[in-house]
């Protein structure tokens, strides 16, 4: 083991740092005793710093990584999927610790500690975890100056130093490799999320699904539109169609229920100019996609389902980008299918006997169903019903007969089921849409945030030719929910975000914060349809926006040019330091001194000390001895006495030399 | 056959290598480094970097992952700005030759070199290493020149050239490798292998007593004298030093009356190695019992004398007995 091979004490501090902020960000999604494995590590490798333990042999070694191994196993359930294989780096980059030795072995640590920064992104590519990251790479490059500089045996602050500035003289560079080098798809397929939990409305409903939504402040999606933002109250974000109810919980209709002849969405017919607008929606692990209707997709990847939903193929793991064009008085589905009538109709024969006596009875006395959709409206506006995140439990039997008929207490989703079920009863085809509804204006860059707690259930009526009709009974209970939002409609409840007491969106009335809070969206939103977001379209647009079109040619010329913008720069910064030759103060006067002694004609001689020359100058300027000779024997005391070696006072005596010699002017008189 | 007409390709490009870095840097007592002659390229680390960047890019695209693309593309760009700061190590740095000790043959020679840098900037990790010789590691942080000893076993008799001096550093990062051969004109004088031979042939002495033999029991002490430059350390009055009473020699005056002439043509019927060697071992012998001597060679005469300095200049001679300069 060669020593300049050795790492560096300076180097073993930054590199358990960097070890230990690097795992952090992980802690949520991997066992605990990783993290006892790391404080073991470093315990190890210190005491064999100290010279107390020894390096660990080849059976401790290979002990050590069956046992993670099998831990990671025995935690997981599994060693493939995304989030095992993580902890098993995890664990590898801190057992490497314990046998790192030599440099070879903190290459191996450190690349890896960079693989890891990236592991991270899989997961968050939030903004305050991207500037996180960059400490993170900061440290790891930290750690790897140090390891490069020999003899330092103390731990050194400054060594951030040099890799920040390496860094910051990097980015500009990536800036440019990031918007210009080439998107292509995936090559293969990788090991997916397998742990992280589906957010969002799920793909059926019970009664209290939706409620709980509603304790949540977390941002669903953000839209920005291009034209006008049509008012609060007509932003009904769909997002899923439930057709069936099964044992009291709606779902929607799965691919293969569905007759081929119907998997297509019917033809629209569309008139006049639509809404354009851009979603960004934040992953939910769950494929579907939210739109107001009727929503046509304008970017790639994006499906439409035969009731008219937008979907992905595969489920969102990440930000989603997508644009979408919408005719909001397009008519859906004029004449429907006798397959689709049939399923639009479905209900469970048996359950609750008295909602369909209520619904065949009101069905009767209505002229038609039109008149009947309203005059189920007027008795949720007329009877005492309550509109409530905190609605009391419903019994497994006959639900909606007891909430038409005993609590009358309930959230959306309560309203929409019962009355679709009245609808269905009475012969009417209906469903229940799930999505959000409403949403906050964010006026700084125009975008609507749609937050958890917007999420809403509302019902569609098939009324013959106008074709699906939205109604929303929880504006016949609740108008202010749809017209200002949940918070609003809750008012005194105290339910509103009971779960996330801290969330920005609770202090919408602190006016400096909030502004603060939207001032963050727009940034965000910006982040992620610039950078997170960035996809294959838009930098085609930018690139042609930028240098219309994109040629070989071009695209050589840009990076040739922007590299050389900044490393030159750079290089003749470096390069330049060389050049300045370091001249102290003392040195600065002394040659000031020789100098006027030169202009009455007493040149310094090449190799003549300054001791000679003083003697010599003092014989010849006879006026001048005493000046001469302090000058010179300070001059000696300062540069080669004790005084040079840091003894006290040069700073002052320098000051003294300095005064004398400017007050020197021989020959004047 | 296919092996020896390769192995003669090698041979050529080395030698054509070897002629270009003479041309590009030719031998000086003293180097500064600049872009002529330093030499740049990605070390095995950072080939194995590169390695890891592409790996890191694989997961960035099949994730389709915007930020593991840009984390990937600034270490990509980290690396090309690494190849500015490993180069400014090494540039703007002198490295200059002191002195090589002279030996005899077998035995290692300390080479010292100093290294100068030519600003302010921190110059860390810089390997000094000679083909065959010890390597060693320096910074120079806080001070402006450091001295820099290697050790390496030399050859025969004469002049002995260790070739160039490597100085290479992968400081930052490790990634790249920069370096520069410098041929310093630093050479090590080698001295004759001292061949012991039982008695001195034909022994000429000042007064012509060819025949005289040394007596036994020569190192009688007589006296001091003041000390004078090149008088032999071992004969200083250490004791008398120490008291205060100057520095002063140790005379033995049983020799001082006899100066010895060790002569070449002592040794009649001898090769040319073997009398240098016979001649060397003499002088050893004579400075050794601190008895005066002379040398003689062709061409060359020392007039006896002793001391370290004497020894040096006749073993000097003998070095380089037919040698006419340095190697270069």
């Amino acid at each position: 083991m060669k020593t300049d091979q050795l790492i560096p004490r300076n180097a073993l501090v930054w590199i358990i740092i960097s070890l230990f902020t690097l795992v952090a960000p992980h802690l949520g999604r991997i066992p605990g005793w990783v993290l006892a494995v790391y404080v073991f590590a470093a315990t190890w490798r210190i005491m064999v710093y100290q010279g107390r333990w020894s390096f660990p042999g080849r059976w401790v070694k290979a002990g050590l990584i069956i046992s993670s191994f099998a831990g990671i196993y025995v935690s997981f359930g599994s060693i493939l999927g995304l989030e095992p294989t993580i902890a098993l780096l995890l664990t590898a980059f801190a057992l490497k610790l314990i046998e790192l030795a030599e440099r070879k072995d903190g290459y191996v640590l450190l690349f890896l500690g960079y693989f890891i920064c990236l592991t991270e992104f899989l997961f968050s590519q939030d903004l305050p975890m991207v500037l996180y990251s960059l400490l993170n790479v900061t440290l790891v490059t930290t750690a790897l100056v140090a390891m490069h500089r020999p003899g330092e045996h103390q731990f050194n602050r400054k060594t951030i130093r040099l890799a920040a500035a390496m860094l910051l003289q990097a980015l500009p560079l990536m800036v440019v490799l990031f918007f210009l080098f080439p998107r292509i798809g995936p090559l293969w397929s990788v090991p997916i999320k397998s742990h992280t939990a589906k957010t969002g409305v799920s793909d059926f409903m019970k009664p209290g699904d939706i409620s709980r939504l509603g304790r949540s402040g977390e941002v669903a999606f953000r839209a920005q539109f291009e034209g006008d933002i049509p008012p609060v109250a007509d932003l009904y974000w769909r997002g899923l169609v439930f057709s069936r109810l099964e044992e009291g919980a709606w779902s929607s209709l799965r691919y293969f229920d569905i007759p081929p002849a119907e998997r297509r969405p019917g033809p629209v017919e569309t008139t006049g100019e639509p809404l354009l607008y851009r979603v960004i929606m934040a992953p939910t692990q769950q494929n579907w996609l939210y739109s107001l209707r009727y929503a046509s997709p304008a970017s790639g990847g994006v499906m439409t389902s035969s009731d008219y939903v937008l979907f992905s193929p595969t489920e969102l793991e990440d930000e989603r980008l997508y644009s979408v064009k919408t005719w909001p008085d397009a008519v859906l589905e004029p004449s429907l299918s006798d397959w689709r009538r049939e399923i639009e109709l479905r209900l469970p024969p048996q359950d609750n006997p008295a909602t369909l006596a209520l619904a065949r009875q009101m069905r009767e006395q209505a002229a038609s169903d039109a008149a009947f959709v309203d005059a189920v409206l007027a008795r949720f506006r007329n009877e005492p019903f309550v509109y409530t995140l905190d609605p009391p439990l419903l019994p497994g039997v006959d639900p909606t007969d007891a909430f038409l008929f005993q609590t009358r207490a309930g959230f959306c989703e309560h309203y929409a089921a019962a009355f679709v079920v009245m609808m269905r009863a009475a012969g009417v085809p209906a469903r229940v849409v799930a999505g959000y509804q409403g949403g906050e204006l964010n006026p700084l860059n125009r975008t609507v945030i749609v937050h958890q707690f917007d999420a809403h259930a509302w019902a569609e009526v098939w009324l013959g030719e106008r074709g699906w009709v939205r109604v929303d009974p929880t504006a016949a209970v609740s108008p202010d929910r749809i017209e200002w939002g949940l918070e609003r409609a809750l008012t005194g409840q105290g339910s509103f975000l009971a779960d996330t007491p801290l969330a920005l969106v609770r202090y919408r009335g602190v006016a400096w914060l909030n502004t603060l809070r939207l001032r963050y969206d727009a940034l965000t939103y910006r982040w992620q349809s610039w950078v997170t977001g960035f996809n294959r379209d838009q930098q085609f647009q930018l690139l042609n926006d930028l240098f219309g079109g994109i040629s070989v040619q071009k695209f050589a010329l840009v990076l040739l040019a922007t590299w050389v913008l900044v490393l030159a720069p750079i290089a003749f910064s470096l390069l330049r330091k060389r050049r300045g030759h370091r001249v102290s103060e003392l040195e600065r006067h002394y040659l000031l001194f020789c100098a006027r002694l030169q202009r009455v004609g007493v040149v310094r001689a090449a190799g003549e000390t300054a001791d000679e020359f003083g003697t010599r100058a003092a014989r010849a300027l006879r006026r001048e001895v005493d000046e001469i000779e302090r000058i010179s024997a300070l001059y000696n005391e300062l540069a080669y006495g004790s005084a040079a070696h840091g003894a006290a006072g040069p700073d002052t005596r320098v000051a003294e030399f300095r005064r004398l010699v400017r007050r020197f002017r021989p020959g004047r008189n | 056959m296919g092996s020896t007409v390769s192995h003669g390709i090698r041979q050529r490009l080395r030698q054509r290598f070897a002629e270009w870095v003479n041309r590009r840097i030719p031998p000086a007592r003293s180097v500064t480094l600049d872009q002529k002659r330093i030499f740049i390229f990605p070390s095995g680390v950072g080939l194995f970097f590169t390695l890891c960047l592409l790996v890191m890019l694989l997961t960035a695209i099949n994730y389709q992952n915007n930020m593991s693309f840009a984390l990937t593309f600034l270490l990509a760009t980290l690396f090309i700005v690494a190849i500015l700061h490993t180069y400014a190590n090494l540039s703007g740095l002198t490295i200059r030759a002191l002195r090589a000790t002279p030996v005899f043959p077998g035995q290692h020679s300390e080479f010292s070199v100093q290294l100068e840098r030519g600003g302010q900037r921190e110059h860390f990790a810089l390997l000094l290493k000679w083909p065959d010789s010890s390597a060693s590691t320096v910074n120079l942080v806080e001070r402006d020149t450091v001295q820099v000893h290697l050790h390496m076993a030399v050859g025969g008799r004469g002049w002995f050239s260790p070739g160039r001096l490597l100085l290479e550093s992968t400081y930052p990062l490790g990634l790249l490798r920069c370096w520069t051969w410098v041929d310093l004109d630093l050479c090590a004088l080698v001295y004759p292998q001292p061949l012991a031979c039982p008695e001195l042939p034909g022994l000429a002495t000042d007064q012509g007593d060819a025949a005289a033999t040394l007596v036994e029991g020569s190192d009688d002490f007589y006296g001091f004298r003041n000390y004078r430059y090149g008088d032999s350390l071992r004969q200083l009055h250490w004791k008398g030093l120490a008291r205060g009473q100057g520095v002063q020699t140790k005379q033995y005056g049983a020799y001082a009356s006899r100066s010895v002439w060790l002569d070449w043509e002592m040794f009649p019927g001898y090769g040319t190695e073997q009398r240098l060697s016979h001649l060397c071992y003499w002088v050893l012998v004579f400075e050794q019992r601190g008895e005066e001597y002379g040398l003689r060679l062709p061409g060359f005469a020392l007039a006896p004398g002793l001391g370290d300095r004497h020894r040096d200049r006749a073993l000097q001679a003998l070095a380089l007995y037919g040698i006419e300069r340095k190697p270069l």
